[in-house]
């Protein structure tokens, strides 16, 4: 009840904020500019799956992940920081009230973001084409809409850990930077030690695993797959840290992960895994975040 | 049955000792003042009352539960206004009133809680982060009203207040009190606690210093106001016994006047009828007030400085000369202690 009351004022003040309008009309944008100039383009060799590829690049790994940060972040700490979370107490809340509402709120806003977003790209794939396989591409919206969630429940628990609004921000900025910049050099690195050389074009299952791990790595190579063509990370490690040779980047495809792996994919690297490591990188954070909020001096 | 009662109550951060072995009981139905300087400990306090922030050592009860285990039922039943606070600045006035009466239970019109804090139901549909200071107080106090708590706790609630307001919430925690209502009122402003408060606890440096009424704190702390006499002649207090009156605690004669100092304001009367009656002849007299600055520092030692509102006439000449010279910002005590120092 009160939990529930909580969720719907912070999401009226949510779906107030002009930032997060903004970013959602740059997305909009963009791809109105993309869907534009393929329209143009002669689509008989193309897939109706490729939109999946460039929504999930620009949509998937840069805005949907940076929004939910920027949505989320502050959800506990602004209130802490300004005073107002006295006034919630005093209103008698409780802190697992406070932690549940934003949490809830906050959801709620990537939510809409992400369906936005997979509406979008469901919308163009039927204005170009003929026959759009829309079982891929609800599976895709789901996997967004899970991305999403992560995100904003790394930023949630993020924001119940911090005690000021830097400290947030900090960890906010800093989850991007681990999956995007650390995370696969850091893996690569490890697979070096193990193996004594860098991977190749044919690498180990558990190094494919571990690059999973990482939310946006298991996003980026489940939607590879339903796309049925090879998804650019932010920055192209694949190019940098790993042994492959140069003609891959004429046929990235080459990269896919059932094109790496021999044989079928093991379980862990399936697309229902994807969903089990995104799920964790839910409920993970926000277990961190309570139980320190639960304990913190709030002053 | 009590309001609030500490046992031991104690909170440090690392080494610093914000609260130490706090022993509080507020009684039900009166208005308690908590006085003392900025980061004497009453947010603290209040603070491990909501628990906000628990406690290093000791425990606490209010309204007869226990402040960490049945934090619920303390704020299911306490109205707060707390200190240095923030609202939600895109939301209404009066859709944050909605929002506590949702929160609470609350039975009251918004109208009415409105009119009480004295906001314009017009202001109150603009949206908070257009809202001054005092505006978002008498919001927040409005707020802490909903839901008819059975104990209110204030705290600094005159900050951003003009007179009027400060009056307006005057009236408000006497109609409060009249109603049955623990007032629990934090502030550092003397003159505030003695308008409205039954009882008034000192607290210095974190650490409770006394708990009386502010009859019972004059009388206690020997800064008596007195009564000074000129009189024809030289001043002689033979004959006249003035030390006998009840209520009177010294009478010194020096620079052709009597000064009758007493703790009791019923005894300036009599002293006055005795001097007439059998003393010289009186030419003038008038009363010299012991400030509320003066109780404080007799019962703390810190200057009355830091507890006397702002704005308010700094009557000791040397005193303001020195804090100009330092700047004008620091309290009378440190400017003493840099002049200390120069003179070393």
């Amino acid at each position: 009840m009160s939990t529930a009351l909580l969720a719907r004022k912070d999401f009226e003040d949510a779906i107030r904020s002009r930032m997060i309008w903004a970013v959602m009309g740059v997305f909009v944008f963009l791809m109105g500019i993309i869907a534009a100039g393929a329209a143009t383009d002669n689509l008989s060799e193309a897939e109706p799956t490729e939109v999946i590829g460039v929504v999930a690049n620009i949509g998937g790994l840069l805005l949907i992940p940076i929004m939910a940060l920027l949505v989320g972040y502050m959800a506990i700490v602004g209130e802490r920081q300004s005073g107002s979370l006295r006034v919630l107490f005093g209103l008698s809340h409780s802190r697992w009230d406070v932690f549940a509402g934003k949490l809830l709120s906050r959801l709620g806003v990537i939510a809409v973001a992400s369906v936005v977003a997979c509406l979008v790209a469901i919308v163009i794939a039927v204005g170009l084409f003929d026959d759009v396989p829309i079982r891929t591409f609800l599976g895709f919206s789901v996997l967004t809409i899970l991305l999403g969630m992560a995100f904003t429940a790394i930023a949630v628990g993020v924001s119940a850990i911090a005690s000021s609004r830097m400290q947030a921000m900090a960890g906010a900025i800093g989850s991007y930077v681990v999956f995007t910049l650390v995370w696969h050099p850091a893996v690569t690195a490890f697979h070096y030690l193990v193996e004594g050389n860098l991977p190749g074009l044919e690498a180990p299952e558990w190094y494919f695993f571990l690059l999973s791990l990482n939310p946006l790595e298991a996003y980026r190579a489940v939607s590879s797959e339903l796309a049925g063509q090879f998804i650019w990370p932010m920055v192209g490690w694949q190019t940098m840290v790993e042994d492959i040779p140069e003609e891959t980047l004429e046929e990235p495809n080459a990269l896919l992960l059932s094109n790496r792996v021999s044989g079928d994919l093991p379980f862990y690297l399936s697309d229902w895994f994807a969903a089990v490591v995104l799920l964790a990188w839910i409920v993970v954070p926000l277990a961190i975040g309570y139980w320190r909020f639960e304990r913190a001096d709030l002053n | 049955m009590t309001a609030i009662e500490t046992t031991d109550l104690t909170k440090r951060y690392g080494e610093e000792t914000a609260l130490e072995s706090l022993e509080l009981t507020v009684d039900d139905g009166e208005v308690f003042g908590f006085l003392g300087p900025n980061g004497a400990g009453k947010t603290t306090t209040i603070d491990l009352l909501l628990d906000f922030i628990r406690p290093t050592a000791g425990s606490a009860t209010v309204l007869g539960y226990d402040t960490h285990d049945e934090t619920d039922a303390v704020r299911d039943r306490v109205g707060i206004l707390p200190d240095g606070f923030d609202l939600w600045e895109r939301s209404s006035g009066y859709r944050h009133l909605e929002f506590a009466l949702e929160s609470k239970n609350g039975t009251e019109s918004p109208e009415a809680l409105l009119e009480r804090v004295g906001l314009d139901l017009k202001d109150a549909e603009r949206p908070v982060g257009d809202y001054s200071k005092g505006m978002a107080q008498r919001l927040a106090m409005a707020m802490a009203l909903v839901g008819d708590p059975d104990l209110l706790i204030l705290d600094e609630p005159s900050s951003g207040l003009d007179p009027h307001g400060i009056r307006t919430f005057q009236e408000i925690i006497r109609e409060e009190a009249a109603d049955g209502t623990t007032v629990f009122f934090s502030s550092h402003i003397l003159g505030q606690v003695a308008a409205v408060c039954d009882r008034v606890g000192i607290l210095d440096d974190g650490e409770l210093v006394t708990v009386d009424t502010i009859a019972g704190l004059r009388e206690r702390s020997g800064v008596g106001s007195s009564l000074v006499v000129d009189v024809a002649g030289e001043p002689s207090t033979e004959g006249t016994a003035l030390t006998e009156i009840d209520g009177v605690t010294e009478v010194t004669a020096d620079d052709g006047r009597l000064r009758v100092t007493y703790a009791d304001p019923a005894a300036k009367a009599l002293a006055i009828h005795r001097l007439v009656e059998s003393g010289p002849p009186i030419v003038d007299f008038e009363t010299e007030e012991a400030t509320l600055e003066d109780l404080f520092s007799a019962f703390t030692g810190v200057d009355g400085e830091s507890v006397r509102e702002q704005g308010a006439v700094a009557d000791e000449p040397k005193a303001s000369q020195k804090t100009v010279a330092d700047g004008g910002v620091s309290a009378d005590t440190d400017a003493d202690e840099e002049e200390e120092e120069v003179v070393r």
